[in-house]
């Protein structure tokens, strides 16, 4: 069936991940990232794994990309220029969105301005109120108003957005046609597509962010597909979206934005591929690297999902795996608060100058850093990386803290330890404890450069049994990639009583959702058996204004009765705040339906290995745990280690891409698919 | 395990317990998001939680916490300490208050909560929470509008009182607090929201106690307050040393009373500091008197903002300032003064503040900000349904002009951050159109950075009458500018009929409107920092481009600068 490869774009390094099913064979490859043309490292990278290993491009069947486009034009404020229409009466909601401050006590500090400046916003007399009837109809003079308007605005693109669109969407709909009738060059985006949901001005925000980057991912899909059609013609194309899964490159153009938090996606993506193949249903992922750690819930097999996120400063509301990140990373660095309290992050010494013990001139003491001192990381650096880590700096970058706090340079780094594991478990208990989950009912999957070195401080405080280290943990976002499916979600928005009078109402929704999702599957070409739909529910008690997600498969939904979905959403209520309030009216504010087709994803094979054997240390060194006594500690290469061997900590596992520390009384054994699996000593 | 001093907690476990405490307010707070019935909790964020210790000293509060509510949250504890002896005080135990004189609150829609926390048995601290509910009782719908001069008017008093017993609901309580308001079975389900909020604190301290012993914690406690007063007295020792004054007036208490005086001293020698109220107006029969602790929430609100927003606000910063105000002034209200629109007033005492600190600050000032909590309330019966609804909303205005950029335009400022509602979520739950809301022009004052522009909101009610209740601040004195800014727009209400408009009072109350009206509510905007002579002609452009501001406004203020 040939190679399938992801391609995952990073911030430093574009990683890829290929694989071809028959055989089982896995190819990985890493190439400087190319931030002026992402493109261009991609294709060079295909290239050159191709040269290197001897794949025949002829032969990729799929290619699964990352991309950080939309990002990136986000941050450099690169999008399109563009032209907004809005209800007559709110032009001014882009910019007062939700009359709030972002911080509280900060008289410096705005919301980013929007993204389309009050001159090109417009207003149509138009007016649909709250029962979807029509107060006042958008005319036909007024809609050539517009489009002159938009033609004189000089826009490369229009954002539409009436009040109540989510329920008649036939204004928003007159006027793009006519916009696109009139300026077929221009790139139309109108809500009820984007997001067809109540409250507007996050709809409204949501609408505008996907116009602004409709231009630049156009261009880029277009040199990207030329590209890759000269270089692996018969690859399909699939591009990774924010909820995990892929979409295909007309999709993506048409909306951009559910690119723009693809990234960690894929990793969450991966981490499920993983511990699928560990036989863990319920898995924390802590993805460390360098500046941020980023951390999701896995539950049953499937990642948390959410609705509401801030990309760089504007709401948006749109399906994401709900992935928390905090800064702590290996670069991150120590310092003393205004109350001399010390912290750790956000502030990051990044890839350049990078931690001091990199010698790339870095002076501050970061985690990196501590570890060093603590003998946690080897001076030696990572296994086959060829760049040592010189220990003297590291230990005179901790010497001022160490100094101020008037303890030993070892302590001093034991505490930064302990304040970055502390800041990484806040951002745990928050998609956890805070979400109704007991974390001690999870495994902890770490991965990135530095997750599998703090893994073990990270499990214990938190009362996790045991942690997860895939084998090749500096690359799981293009394993992901490779092991994504196909996604595609549909939504309605109701105000809908859950009761005998609502219930045929809510499976008419269901069906009308079950009707797009066949059209859309028919598209895909998508056989039957590898169809799935999962429903969910946005449903809340009468009168609240905060909805809870209750999910189930698309069957179960369509046979539910009232009592039924009553029940589904009393659990969920009680799992999220602990009560609930049988006798009260229940409705549901949005229907929605996620369709996936399953992509054929053999596995590489597994192998039993020799159970119980244990494999020989490289080395020893002295490792401190505690911060004041030194342990000599069996160091193994994780290249000997096989399935079936087991090693009892304290120990350490060094590899190319990361090193994974065991405390004392801590057990670990190699599963059959490779992965390290380490029990939490008492 | 006896309690270590503080010096023995070293910076870095502090920080991790620090870490743990902050986490726990966090989640209590995000716990009343979601839990909460209203609208008003829900979706604007009108509530509060903290952590306080056994004397009732703040410890860490939620980082999105209000800072008026700061003043609630202590003023109940301070009571509850006063009325509860240690051995009236028991594990399960959930107090309830809202009363500014006999339960410490602010105003009475403001409803506290406080749950103790023993380790065995011991007293290690108290878990508070604060909603402001959309009504209380009371002669007016919303409890909040103009027209009331005692107390009793305002709404249900609720001294400290317990609401559980031991863990048990105390059911007489709970029904007396529930008849006494409008839409009770929403106020109940506020209530046990707070309730479980309450104990979420309560379970995840105990969880803490487990990892470090109730001598650590305590110590950790007392180690966490003596370092923000260090932090705090050292930014203190950095402002020049010197006296500085400021006056201004509040407009009216829709009561008869004008021009109401608020006046400061503001004393500064090394790391101390103290705020000196004498000069300021006597209270008033009108809504708008402001008890003490609210004065004080608003001086901390004004120390943070101008010296170290990130510094946490616990009691180190609370003992580190002096505040001292004539008793039964504006801004220390004494029994049965009326305080429901105690907000307008606060954010009047922060301009105030801001234009004294000025002088010694002027990098950090902001011109005056709208300077009001705009409020309005609509209430009838929903003719879909034929049920009561009260629809609350306080709307933002402008931001001062600043040092190095403009002055936001259409927000909330100082006191209050919270959200307004979606236009959508208004007009699906109550029968109200809403018809435009935007911003207005020429609304912010001139200046090298211009002040904030003000908001308009245009409200019509849809098959039915309603009754409309308004409080609004800064209707006849504009926010001024500051350092040759010039004045923002003042705000009004207005009654827009099938006739025209008609001017509404600035505290109007229990004004009856059908469909062929609507009510206009018009903001204040804000005053501009540094001369218009001094404005950047691509600024200008701007303002003249973006509609903003008219051209007859712009040649006024920036004269031929104005002219491209």
């Amino acid at each position: 069936m040939g190679w399938t490869i992801g391609v995952d774009v990073g911030g430093t390094f574009t990683d890829f991940y290929a694989f071809e099913a028959d055989s089982g064979a896995v190819r990985v490859h890493k190439t400087p990232s190319t931030p002026d043309n992402p493109a261009r490292a991609v294709i060079d990278g295909v290239n050159a794994m191709a040269a290197r290993h001897g794949i025949d491009l002829g032969q990729v069947a799929r290619l699964s990309h990352g991309t950080t486009v939309a990002t990136n034009a986000l941050i450099q404020g690169k999008g399109g220029r563009l032209a907004l229409v809005t209800t007559a009466g709110f032009r001014d909601l882009l910019e007062i969105g939700r009359q709030i401050r972002p911080h509280m006590f900060d008289l410096q500090k705005d919301h980013p301005p929007p993204l389309v400046p009050r001159q090109r916003r417009l207003e149509a007399a138009e007016r649909v109120t709250a029962d979807g009837a029509v107060r006042t109809a958008l005319g036909q003079d007024e809609i050539d108003r517009l489009v002159a308007a938009v033609r004189a605005s000089g826009a490369e693109g229009c954002a539409i957005c009436f009040l109540f669109s989510f329920l008649n969407p036939a204004h928003e709909r007159l006027l793009r046609d006519a916009l696109t009738a009139a300026l077929p060059d221009l790139h139309v985006t109108i809500s009820s597509d984007v997001q067809p949901e109540f409250r507007e001005y996050e709809r409204l925000s949501t609408t505008v962010l996907n116009a602004y980057l409709q231009p630049v991912m156009a261009t880029y899909l277009h040199d990207f597909e030329s590209a890759l059609g000269a270089a692996a013609p018969r690859a399909a194309l699939g591009i990774n979206q924010s909820a995990g899964g892929l979409m295909s490159p007309e999709r993506a153009r048409e909306l951009p934005v559910r690119t723009a938090l693809s990234g960690p996606a894929a990793g969450a993506v991966g981490a499920i591929h993983i511990a699928g193949r560990a036989g863990a249903r319920d898995v924390i992922t802590l993805d460390m690297g360098g500046t941020s750690a980023d951390v999701c819930l896995i539950r049953d097999g499937a990642a948390d999902m959410t609705y509401e996120r801030w990309i760089e400063g504007y709401p948006t509301r749109l399906a994401s795996i709900d992935i928390n990140a905090v800064g702590a990373g290996g670069g991150s660095i120590a310092w003393f608060d205004r109350d001399g309290l010390l912290k750790v992050g956000p502030v990051s010494a990044g890839a350049a100058p990078g931690p001091a013990c990199y010698g790339a001139g870095g002076g501050e003491p970061t985690v990196t850093d501590a570890n060093l001192v603590l003998g946690r990381l080897s001076p030696k650096g990572l296994l086959g990386g060829g760049m040592p880590m010189d220990l003297a700096a590291a230990r005179r970058a901790f010497e001022p803290l160490a100094e101020r706090l008037a303890m030993p340079v070892e302590r001093t780094a034991h505490g930064v330890i302990g304040i970055v594991v502390a800041n990484m478990v806040r951002a745990l208990r928050a998609i956890s404890v805070e979400r109704g989950h007991d974390p001690r009912d999870f495994a902890l999957l770490a991965f990135g450069g530095a997750g599998p070195l703090h893994a073990a401080d990270v499990a214990r405080a938190l009362g996790i049994a045991r942690f997860i280290v895939p084998p090749a943990p500096g690359i799981l976002c293009a394993q992901g990639l490779v092991v994504s499916d196909l996604r595609e979600s549909f939504v309605l928005s109701r105000l809908t009583r859950v009761g005998a009078a609502g219930i045929d109402a809510i499976r008419g929704m269901l069906t009308e959702l079950g009707d797009r999702a066949e059209t859309w599957f028919a598209g895909q070409a998508a056989a039957e058996d590898a169809r799935e739909r999962q429903v969910r529910l946005d449903m809340r008690y009468v009168g609240q204004n905060y909805e809870l997600a209750v999910e189930m498969d698309a069957a179960a939904a369509l046979a539910a009765d009232a009592d039924d979905l009553r029940r589904r959403f009393f659990a969920v209520h009680d799992r999220s705040y602990g009560f609930h309030n049988p006798d009260d009216p229940v409705e549901i504010v949005n229907v929605r339906l996620t369709a996936v087709v399953r992509l054929r994803h053999a596995d590489p094979p597994v192998t039993a290995g020799e159970p119980g054997a244990s494999p020989a240390p490289f080395e020893r060194r002295d490792v401190r745990f505690a911060a004041d006594t030194a342990t000599a500690t069996p160091v193994f290469d994780r290249a000997v280690l096989t399935p079936g061997h087991r090693v009892d900590g304290p120990a350490i596992v060094d590899q190319l891409d990361t090193t994974t520390l065991l405390f004392p009384g801590d057990r670990l054994a190699v599963d059959a698919a490779g992965n390290l699996i380490v029990e939490i000593g008492e | 395990m006896s309690a270590k001093p503080a010096a023995a907690i070293d910076p870095i476990t502090l920080e991790i317990l620090f870490n743990g405490l902050r986490s726990i307010t966090d989640e209590t707070y995000i716990a009343i998001t979601k839990a909460a019935y209203s609208t008003n909790i829900k979706e604007r964020r009108d509530h509060s939680t903290c952590l306080m210790d056994p004397q009732g000293r703040l410890i860490v509060q939620a980082e999105n916490s209000l800072p008026v509510h700061l003043a609630s949250m202590l003023g109940l504890m301070h009571k509850l300490l006063e009325k509860f002896p240690a051995d009236e005080i028991h594990e399960g135990d959930i107090f309830v208050a809202n009363d500014p004189y006999a339960g410490g609150g602010t105003h009475l829609p403001d409803v506290n909560l406080a749950m103790p926390v023993f380790v065995d048995g011991r007293l290690l601290g108290f878990m508070c929470n604060l909603a402001h509910h959309a009504d209380i009782g009371g002669m007016s719908p919303g409890s909040m509008a103009g027209g009331m001069t005692e107390i009793y008017q305002e709404g249900l008093r609720i001294p400290v009182v317990k609401l559980f017993s031991r863990g048990e609901l105390v059911r007489d309580v709970f029904d007396l607090l529930l008849l006494n308001v409008r839409v009770p079975e929403e106020r109940r389900g506020d209530y046990y929201a707070q309730v479980a909020a309450c104990k979420l604190g309560v379970r995840r301290l105990l969880e803490l106690a487990e990892r470090y012993d109730a001598g650590t914690l305590a110590a950790g406690f007392a180690a966490i307050m003596d370092r923000t007063e260090a932090r705090i007295r050292a930014a203190i020792g950095g402002i020049p040393d010197g006296s500085y004054s400021f006056r201004d007036v509040l407009d009216n208490d829709g009561m008869g009373a004008e021009d109401i005086a608020i006046a400061v001293r503001v004393d500064v020698a090394g790391d101390r500091i103290s705020f000196d109220f004498d000069g300021s107006g006597a209270q008033v029969r009108g809504n708008v008197n402001v008890t003490l602790n609210a004065t004080q929430s608003a001086v901390y609100y004004v120390l943070k903002g101008m010296l170290d927003p990130e510094i946490p606000n616990n009691d180190g910063l609370i003992r580190a300032v002096d505040i001292t105000a004539p008793p039964d002034s504006i801004v220390n209200a004494g029994f049965p003064a009326a305080v429901a629109g105690r907000a307008n007033t606060a954010q009047r005492i922060i301009d105030v503040l801001i234009g004294a600190l000025a002088q010694a600050l002027p990098e950090q000032a902001v011109g005056a900000a709208n300077g009001a909590n705009v409020t309005a309330v609509f209430f009838g019966a929903d003719p879909r349904t034929g049920r009561d609804y009260v629809y609350l909303e306080t709307l933002g205005g402008g931001f001062g002009g600043r040092a190095h950029k403009d002055g936001k335009d259409g927000v909330q400022v100082h006191i209050t951050n919270t959200s307004n509602l979606p236009v959508e979520a208004i007009e699906m739950e109550y029968p109200l159109l809403v018809e435009s809301y935007g911003l207005i022009e020429d609304s912010g004052g001139p200046g090298r950075h211009r002040g904030g522009m003000g908001l308009r909101r245009v409200v019509r009610p849809v098959g039915h009458e309603t009754v409309f209740n308004g409080m609004g601040e800064r209707f006849r004195h504009r926010p001024w500018g500051i350092f040759g800014g010039g004045d923002g727009a003042t705000g009004r209400f207005l009654l827009r009929g099938p006739a025209g408009d008609e001017a509404l009072a600035d505290k109007p109350a229990g004004i009856v409107i059908g469909p062929d009206t609507a009510v206009v509510v018009e903001t204040p905007g804000a005053g501009g920092y540094g001369p218009p002579a001094d404005r950047d002609s691509a600024a200008l452009a701007e303002d003249r481009a973006s509609g903003k501001f008219s051209d007859a406004y712009l040649r006024r203020h920036y004269g031929d600068a104005a002219d491209d």
